[in-house]
């Protein structure tokens, strides 16, 4: 999934908040290590503790759980929060952590297990699905039970409808099903949902208290893509526009007030069973989602005695630096998210390997960081801060993924004279060769990292043009061929969140040849025949293969640049226990987890 | 306005029969001799004078005393200057003593020379407010004085389009205008810069000449019916002479006082448009330095302190200045 925002912010500055990635990702964050520091990522924090069929509900009893109390969370300003609620439409970290953790059950879902990690669960169904031998058939089973907030038992027909509904990109079209429901399922490039072409669809069907789901392409990771709300119950008569204000939940809480972009209300809902639920608990009364919420008033409010149940899902790295300078440490969490940015060469502009090379070497990671207002090693890190990290396009904890450290195996840092060498080996002079690209003039800070790094291209001997950008996203640029400034620049970018902990939610969409956010265009048949290759072999064989890939591909063409992977800052009032960081949707609060002490 | 009953006990104190001599002497002042000798016994419009002259010599010589400082504000290597774990300087303040190199210290996370991002900034404010406030008289007092002397359907239309231009709301239009000028400019950024420092200036003569207009307009009113202006109409003198040369001497006392008031107006507009992101752009201005700022203050006071003293100044002292200078040509609301 895409990072939107946060990339504006990563590379630009604002605070760091995603708002239009999505999910997946296991992850083992302890909630009791408050404290920032980098073991968490090259420990490889966002690992997936793997799948646990049997889980059963009640979810385990927390140490020193306490129920009562009155939750707020504060979303600061760029996150703009749900525009709206519908399950088929959610796919950021944001509006998804609060949906699954809160509000919507899906067929399967990630839960917290005893030794931090997270592990793939059973939700709504039995188990996490049976496939047959070569994943293109999944059936899922669905509990007894199971009720919506009216009292109105869920049945397979409410989970057949709502999955029909992820293939409508038109009226969901920030929604996963474009991605994952359409390309996979048995005739899913031609259906469009249950209200443009009818509720008849064979790629989804029910069979007593059965799912039944056929694929034109395998996928062995139906188990994984079925935690998003999207493969979950819908009421029969649900409007495609409206259903989202006012939706009906079967998780632990219920819709009291929902303003969208702005501010949501719940309560707990009576109807939810906690034997049928493995992974949720009820043990706040109340939860108040504020969002689009004023930076400096939210750091400012958890870190006083006025926001001792308050949250903040992304704290600015001055409010981190004041903590730090305050001794309030144990307000903080930093959370590792399985994400990483990337400069992305143009591929047909930039044919020359060296080239490609020496930008990575000319790239001033550290200072541009800190232009941006990041915190070095904190908010954004790469093996310039933790050798360990490395420079690679999958994110640290990913299986199969091993640390790469530069094209000759001896790491990589801000190296103006390697640069230039590069350069002279593709038969470049210092000052000949000119890079262009767009940057986010809106800020202050985004323009103190523009000016860092044109600095330190300059250095490297490129000649730099750089465009600045008000207008929106950059992504708006990058994206768009069509763009008068997409034609003068020739270094673009983009910054990825694992959906799950796979790396076919990563590599295919990095370097695959036309997936549209590999915005370099980076296109090499053989990389593409790999990929075509990896995604058939058998599933325990692919971390690995795709690991291989990720080394061959970065030592032979380096198609990307890495410019760090991402964390998060939580900010905690006092009185908040249980707080972890959910990778499992991307970097959120963990909702299941957190209760208030007295 | 009223004056107290002691000030005016005080005048009369003072303005005892002047002598044959002095008569004389006042007889020839011309009334902006007379205001300027108003002005220089005024101790607050001296003071304040010599405070704009100040930021004045600082702007028109920004460059000359960023060499003179050895400070300069082109990116540095962050980590030369910023201690990563905090994002703030090494040396300087806030948490070491003061580095002479950096008088004003360095930003956080950048590096970047504060002293000079200041006195560049101040360069902007003066050289916009200024280019702004001249602009916007020139055009107010041009419209107002053909509204006030043709009258009739001229008037009419030129008041319509003054009361038109007041109801508009200035926020609004520079915000419509800011992603207007970057779209067409994007491939081309030096133009952009450009661009977009003159069309602020425009926007803001364009919501600003009204005052000045509808000031001109009365007193034009005013003079148009006095014996001198009728007299030369009688003998047959050209309208422009009329305009140019009876009129428009006895109008430069409005017109100083509010370009003297428009400055600091133009002066705290440019900050806050700044502020806001819609400002000037690619270039140093108090406004982007405060918007920087704020997120720092209570890590690193001075950083967001020296612009905003800085606008905090130069608009008391110019408003002050404006207001003695009302006072000394104004002889209704002498002090």
């Amino acid at each position: 999934m895409k990072r939107t925002k946060a990339f504006a912010a990563g590379i630009s500055a604002t605070a760091l908040a995603l708002t239009l990635a999505a999910c997946g990702g296991g992850g083992d964050d302890d909630t009791s290590s408050n404290s920032a520091n980098n073991d968490d990522l090259s420990k490889g924090a966002t690992t997936s503790g793997g799948k646990n069929p049997d889980a059963v509900g009640p979810a385990p009893e927390l140490e020193g759980q306490q129920e009562g109390g009155e939750l707020t969370v504060l979303a600061p300003d760029p996150d703009d929060g749900p525009a709206l609620l519908d399950p088929a439409a959610l796919w950021s970290v944001t509006d998804n952590g609060i949906a699954q953790d809160l509000l919507f059950r899906s067929l399967t879902t990630f839960r917290q297990g005893e030794d931090g990690s997270y592990e793939l669960v059973p939700d709504l169904a039995t188990d996490l699905g049976t496939p047959n031998e070569d994943f293109t058939e999944w059936r899922f089973t669905l509990k007894d039970g199971i009720k919506w907030e009216t009292g109105d038992p869920v049945t397979a027909e409410e989970v057949a409808f709502g999955i029909k509904r992820s293939f409508d990109g038109d009226a969901f079209a920030t929604g996963p099903g474009t991605s994952y429901s359409k390309p996979y399922f048995e005739g899913g490039e031609d259906y469009n949902g249950p209200y443009a072409s009818g509720d008849d669809f064979p790629g989804v069907t029910v069979e007593g208290n059965d799912i039944v789901m056929k694929f034109s392409t395998p996928f062995p990771e139906m188990d994984y893509y079925s935690i998003f709300p999207a493969i979950g119950p819908v009421p029969l008569d649900a409007k495609a526009a409206d259903y989202g204000l006012n939706p009906l939940s079967t998780g632990p809480y219920k819709v009291e007030r929902f303003v969208p972009n702005q501010e949501l209300v719940l309560v707990p809902n009576d109807q939810w069973d906690p034997a049928t639920d493995p992974a949720r608990r009820q043990l706040v009364d109340k939860y108040t989602f504020k969002f689009d919420f004023n930076p400096q008033i939210a750091g400012e409010t958890v870190l006083s005695d006025a926001g001792a149940t308050t949250v903040v899902t992304a704290l600015q790295s001055t409010d981190y630096n004041k903590a730090q300078q305050d001794g309030l440490t144990d307000q903080i969490l930093v959370g590792p998210q399985p994400c990483t940015g990337f400069v992305m060469p143009n591929f047909d502009k930039i044919p020359e390997v060296e080239v490609r090379r020496a930008l990575a070497y000319a790239y001033d990671y550290e200072n541009i960081w800190s232009a941006a207002g990041e915190v070095v090693g904190v908010t954004l890190a790469n093996g310039v801060t933790d050798p360990d990290l490395g420079f690679g396009l999958l994110p640290p904890g990913m299986a199969g993924r091993t640390p790469f450290q530069g094209f000759d195996g001896e790491g990589i840092s801000f190296d103006p004279d390697k640069s230039k060498e590069l350069l002279a080996e593709a038969g470049f002079e210092p000052g000949e060769y000119e890079v262009s690209f767009v940057y986010d003039a809106s800020t202050p800070e985004g323009e103190a990292a523009a000016e860092q790094r044109q600095r330190g291209y300059e250095e490297g001997g490129f000649a730099v043009k750089k465009y600045p950008y008000t207008a929106g996203s950059l992504y708006d640029v990058w994206t768009d061929p069509e763009n008068a400034l997409y034609k003068k620049i020739n270094l673009l970018g983009t910054a990825w969140c694992q959906d799950w902990p796979s790396a076919s939610t990563f590599m295919p969409v990095i370097i695959g040849t036309g997936s549209a956010y590999n915005t370099g265009n980076f296109s090499v048949p053989e990389v593409d025949a790999e990929i075509e290759r990896i995604k058939l072999l058998p599933v325990d064989e692919q971390a690995d293969a795709w690991g291989a890939l990720e080394q061959s591909a970065m030592t032979d063409y380096q198609p990307v640049i890495n410019t760090g992977y991402y964390q998060n800052i939580f900010g905690f009032g006092t009185s908040i226990q249980g707080l972890a960081n959910d990778t499992s949707v991307g970097g959120a609060p963990d909702y299941r987890t957190i209760f208030i002490s007295e | 306005m009223a004056l107290p009953a002691t000030e005016l006990v005080g005048h009369d104190e003072q303005s005892a029969p002047p002598s044959e001599g002095e008569r004389r002497a006042i007889a020839g002042r011309s009334p902006l001799r007379i205001a300027f000798d108003r002005l220089r016994k005024d101790p607050i419009a001296v003071v304040c004078f010599i405070v704009v002259l100040f930021f004045v010599l600082i702007a028109i010589f920004a460059d000359q005393w960023c060499d003179l400082l050895g400070v300069s504000t082109e990116t540095v290597r962050a980590s030369d200057f910023i201690d990563f774990s905090n994002q703030l300087p090494k040396k300087g303040p806030p948490n070491h003593g003061f580095d002479p190199e950096h008088p004003f210290g360095v930003a956080p996370g950048t590096g970047t020379d504060n002293l000079a991002v200041w006195i560049k900034g101040c360069q902007t404010s003066m050289f916009l407010a200024t280019m702004a406030a001249v602009l916007s008289t020139i055009i107010g007092v041009t419209l107002g004085l053909i509204a006030g002397f043709l009258g009739g359907i001229v008037d009419s239309i030129i008041s319509f389009a003054t009361d038109l231009f007041l109801t508009f709301p200035f926020l609004v239009g520079a915000l419509a205008i800011a992603p207007i000028l970057n779209e067409r400019f994007a491939t081309d950024p030096e133009k952009l810069r450009t661009v977009s420092f003159w069309a602020l200036i425009a926007i803001l003569t364009f919501f600003g000449w009204m005052g000045v207009a509808r000031l001109v307009r009365g007193e034009v009113i005013s003079l148009r019916e006095r014996e001198f202006v009728k007299a030369a109409r009688v003998i047959g003198a050209p309208t422009r002479r009329i305009l140019v040369k009876e009129m428009l001497p006895n109008l430069i006392a409005p017109i100083v006082i509010s370009f003297s008031l428009g400055l600091p107006a133009y002066v705290a507009a440019e900050a806050g448009l700044s502020y806001l992101g819609i400002g000037v752009f690619q270039r140093e201005s108090w406004g982007r330095t405060i918007a920087a700022a704020t997120n720092w203050w209570e890590l690193y006071p001075q950083y967001l302190l020296a612009p905003v003293i800085g606008i905090a100044i130069l608009v008391v002292a110019l408003n002050l200045l404006g207001d003695a200078i009302r006072d000394a040509f104004d002889p209704k609301t002498r002090r």
